[in-house]
């Protein structure tokens, strides 16, 4: 079937590197290898239904001799029926238990207490607003645009708007956190390659969301300090 | 563009006036030339389950072409990085998606499927109409209401453009200060009336007007999904409408429901997805019903697994009303609650997975015959077992924080609307083409149509998933070059176009079918339901004498067994049809009040009001059963 054909080719088209693929942090690493996981079930679901859907439509599609025959009516098997009752049921549950537990390990760093300071961590104030990014430092540093951290170390960021709802992502870094006028949300990842990564608003947040967008630059530790003094 | 007396305004809503006074004063021209007002006036007076079935269908089909064209637009701005394509970017392009996306579900799903289950349902467990004819009527015109409110916008400038979620608070008055979101509440308000009323009209229907020996567990599985579609938009519905009073509070009477100290945006997307999730099987339930229908009519064979058929869809049902949060994964509702709404999201997989094993065990052994309307069945198959998968991974809610929001996820909706509901209704409409108008739409044309349109389909869509993946957010109107999806959003376009060409094969097969083909049998599909002992088009009262009904299929047991279906002597008395102006007329008061709203003129908004108050008054003191009663007293 043409679309089968197709997945492949299109990998191929889309480069190898795919950027939600290629995290660059511990988080997105724990996002990509459940990616990873989840498709590769799926894939297996899909395959099934493939084979027997191909093979059901060449086996009993109408052929010269058979146009006016009547098929006889087939009862119904209790056990294929469970089969396909059970197996999903198992596949699902596979699925499932990593997916609780990244959940709770991501969650509670993008949700959870917003007095409890993370030990060792780089603490920045992400402020959304129509239609760029600030980022505070501890020390008062301000950038617009621009968000710098240093590798191997835990960034740990307290987003809020000032006006309506966005949403902070970088796809090689973490997940999506919304981003609310009036509440504070929290993300947290360790960046552990250098580099410049693409972020950007993935929550419609008015006339020029599309240019909603901001450079993370992922530095050494020293280069970091020396940013961080500079005016 | 400047226009003299009127002022700025886009080119692109200039020659869309242009156009349209065009092929209005053709229309006018051509309809009466034709001598056809006497058709249209006996059409907008009709309380007939069959006529307005059509009438849902036809503006459906008007609305898809809006809806087509404004992603036809969408797919050439982005069919380039750093594209300037017309007017498209910025606010323009803002209003084209909220359109695009309104429209696709509340003026074109939605009224596909209740077109389909007018024509359909009361044929398939042998009614004579609906249970109340009249207020079918009412449904049809205010969903026409709600259709031609929203439509308006944009000819007016003022076309909504906080996306078809209206999340808040962008979507207030304090971020939107402009009418364009109210004809959005208007709009939506006025059409979903209308659903409402139409979810009572068909559980009545289906509890009280079944042929006699037709029990619950005989009833074809589309009339099935047409129930467990209606409870669902009993349930559902009432949530968007007090949503959207809510919002309509806030913009118009300055509440804070949704912003401020005491309000909270967050409550909107609550109230937003627990209507809108369940809205995502309301379309797609009937469509299974659908193609549960024609998988065993043109595999010869009675469907696999009834039970189990008929047990997973009120499951579904019931399921998609604990999955709402599962759109709202990163809005941090904390571990516990992004857990159980993951795990009840890959609950929905397992009946789902049910379904599409019973489809392919129905053909097994049976004899499969490849008409235009198993065709789409065929397609429907692979397609939604794509969108079903891409959901399992969405709901997996660590990762759905890479994939919410981006491209990804408009992937998988659209396999997921289109594979399922779009597919459906095409399928649908092929199948009972013949009982809406006594023709068979061509073949040839058909398959035209399903290769093009589906290849034109994965040729748009796949390539959205690793767009998604690759950090393209949905909703923005460019993208650069160094964002390495150029190739990807190219194919897209291109399949894009595609699917419109596949359009033109549809449209064309609907004129030539009605203007030079002949008559269609009773029974073309060899089919093996209710509505296939009536005649092709369904006349009014087909159910006389009325069949005695004592298995699934029965009809076809009939006819294998070369008998007849036996007679039922005790039957229910059939709704009662009139001729009345005043659906349309009242539907014509509701949207008067709606554009009072909407511009805030309060003298509009009495007038509409006391006027539409006047037709309750009416049809409280009228009972066109009266008479009929009277008439039997006499005999």
């Amino acid at each position: 079937m043409k679309k089968l054909l197709f997945l492949p080719v299109l990998l191929l088209l889309a480069g190898c590197n795919i950027r939600a693929l290629h995290p660059a942090s511990d988080t997105a690493a724990t996002l990509t290898d459940l990616i990873y996981l989840s498709f590769g079930l799926m894939m297996l679901v899909f395959v099934v239904v493939m084979v027997l859907f191909i093979y059901y439509l060449r086996k009993f599609r109408e052929k010269a001799y058979n146009v006016h025959h009547i098929p006889l009516d087939t009862r119904e098997n209790k056990w294929f029926e469970i089969t396909w009752t059970v197996l999903p049921i198992i596949l699902l549950t596979i699925l499932a238990v990593p997916t609780v537990q990244a959940t709770y390990e991501l969650t509670s760093s993008s949700a959870g207490n917003v007095d409890e300071a993370p030990q060792q961590a780089v603490e920045i104030q992400v402020t959304g607003k129509q239609f760029n990014w600030r980022f505070t430092y501890e020390n008062g540093k301000q950038s617009m645009n621009e968000l710098v951290l240093p590798v191997g170390q835990k960034a740990s960021l307290r987003l809020q708007s000032e006006d309506v709802i966005h949403s902070f992502w970088v796809p090689r870094l973490a997940g999506k956190i919304d981003v609310f006028p009036g509440k504070v949300t929290r993300l947290s990842f360790v960046p552990n390659e250098k580099g410049t990564y693409q972020g950007k608003c993935a929550e419609f947040c008015g006339a020029e969301h599309t240019q909603m967008r901001f450079d993370t630059r992922v530095i050494s530790e020293g280069e970091f300090q020396e940013w961080l003094k500079q005016e | 563009m400047n226009i003299p007396f009127i002022g700025e305004v886009p080119s692109d809503i200039v020659v869309a006036w242009i156009i349209s006074i065009l092929l209005g004063g053709f229309l006018f021209s051509w309809v009466t030339k034709a001598g056809k007002w006497q058709v249209i006036m006996k059409y907008a007076q009709t309380t007939h389950h069959r006529k307005i079935g059509v009438m849902y269908l036809l503006l459906a089909v008007v609305f898809f072409i809006r809806g087509g064209i404004d992603a036809l637009f969408i797919r050439t701005q982005l069919a380039v990085p750093e594209n300037d394509f017309w007017v498209f970017q910025s606010q323009k392009y803002n209003e084209v998606f909220t359109t695009h996306g309104t429209i696709m579900i509340f003026f074109v799903a939605m009224p596909l499927l209740i077109g389909l289950m007018n024509v359909a349902l009361p044929l398939q467990i042998g009614a004579n109409d609906l249970a109340f004819p009249y207020l079918n009527a009412v449904s049809f015109w205010l969903f026409a209401a709600g259709g031609v409110i929203f439509n308006m916008a944009f000819f007016f400038n003022a076309a909504p453009n906080a996306g078809w979620t209206m999340y808040t608070p962008l979507a207030t008055d304090t971020f939107t200060t402009e009418p364009n979101n109210n004809y959005y509440i208007l709009g939506v308000q006025v059409s979903g009336l209308g659903t409402i009323f139409t979810a009572i009209n068909m559980i009545v229907t289906i509890i009280r007007l079944r042929a006699p020996g037709m029990k619950l567990s005989r009833m074809p599985l589309f009339s099935w999904s047409a129930l467990i579609t209606s409870v669902l938009i009993l349930v559902a519905f009432p949530v968007l409408t007090i949503a959207l009073l809510l919002l309509m509070f806030d913009r118009l009477y300055g509440t804070n429901f949704f912003m401020g100290e005491v309000g909270d945006p967050v409550y909107w997307q609550h109230l937003f997805w627990i209507f809108g999730h369940p809205e995502v099987y309301i379309i797609v339930l009937p469509a299974f019903g659908i193609f549960s229908d024609i998988i065993s009519n043109f595999s010869t064979k009675r469907v696999y697994g009834y039970t189990s058929m008929v047990a997973a869809l009120a499951l579904i049902g019931l399921l998609g009303f604990m999955v709402w949060a599962h759109h709202m994964f990163t809005v941090g509702l904390g571990s516990m609650a992004n857990t159980f709404f993951a795990i009840t999201t890959m609950l929905i997989a397992v009946p789902t997975g049910i379904k599409v094993f019973n489809w392919l065990f129905t053909m097994r052994k049976g004899i499969v015959k490849i008409r235009t309307p198993m065709l789409f069945a065929l397609g429907f198959i692979p397609t939604f077992v794509i969108g079903g998968v891409t959901g399992v991974m969405l709901a997996v809610a660590a990762a759905d924080y890479q994939y919410h929001d981006s491209y990804f996820v408009v992937a998988h909706f659209h396999y997921t609307i289109i594979g399922g509901t779009i597919l459906g209704s095409f399928a649908g409409i092929y199948y009972w083409f013949p009982k809406m108008t006594g023709k068979m739409l061509n073949e040839k044309l058909g398959k035209w149509h399903f290769w093009l349109f589906l290849i034109g389909f994965h040729l748009t869509f796949m390539p959205q998933h690793f767009a998604g993946l690759n950090g393209m957010p949905r909703r923005v109107y460019t993208y650069m070059w160094e964002d390495h999806i150029f190739l990807l959003n190219f194919v897209s376009t291109i399949g894009a176009f595609l699917m419109g060409a596949s359009m033109l094969f549809f449209i064309w097969n609907i004129y030539y079918t009605c203007r030079f083909t002949g008559g269609a049998a009773a029974d073309p599909w060899n089919g093996r339901t209710l509505e296939w002992t009536v005649g092709s088009p369904a006349p009014e009262h087909p159910f006389e004498p009325m069949p005695r009904i004592d298995s699934l299929d029965a009809y076809w047991y009939a006819k294998i067994n070369k008998k007849q279906l036996p007679e039922a002597e005790d039957v229910r008395p059939s709704p009662i049809a009139v001729e009345t102006f005043q659906p349309v007329l009242l539907a014509g008061v509701i949207g008067i009040m709606s554009i009072g709203f909407i511009y805030g003129w309060l003298w509009m908004q009495i007038v509409g009001a006391g006027a539409s108050l006047a037709f309750f008054v009416i049809r409280s003191l009228t009972d066109e059963r009266k008479r009929v009663y009277e008439r039997e007293e006499e005999l």
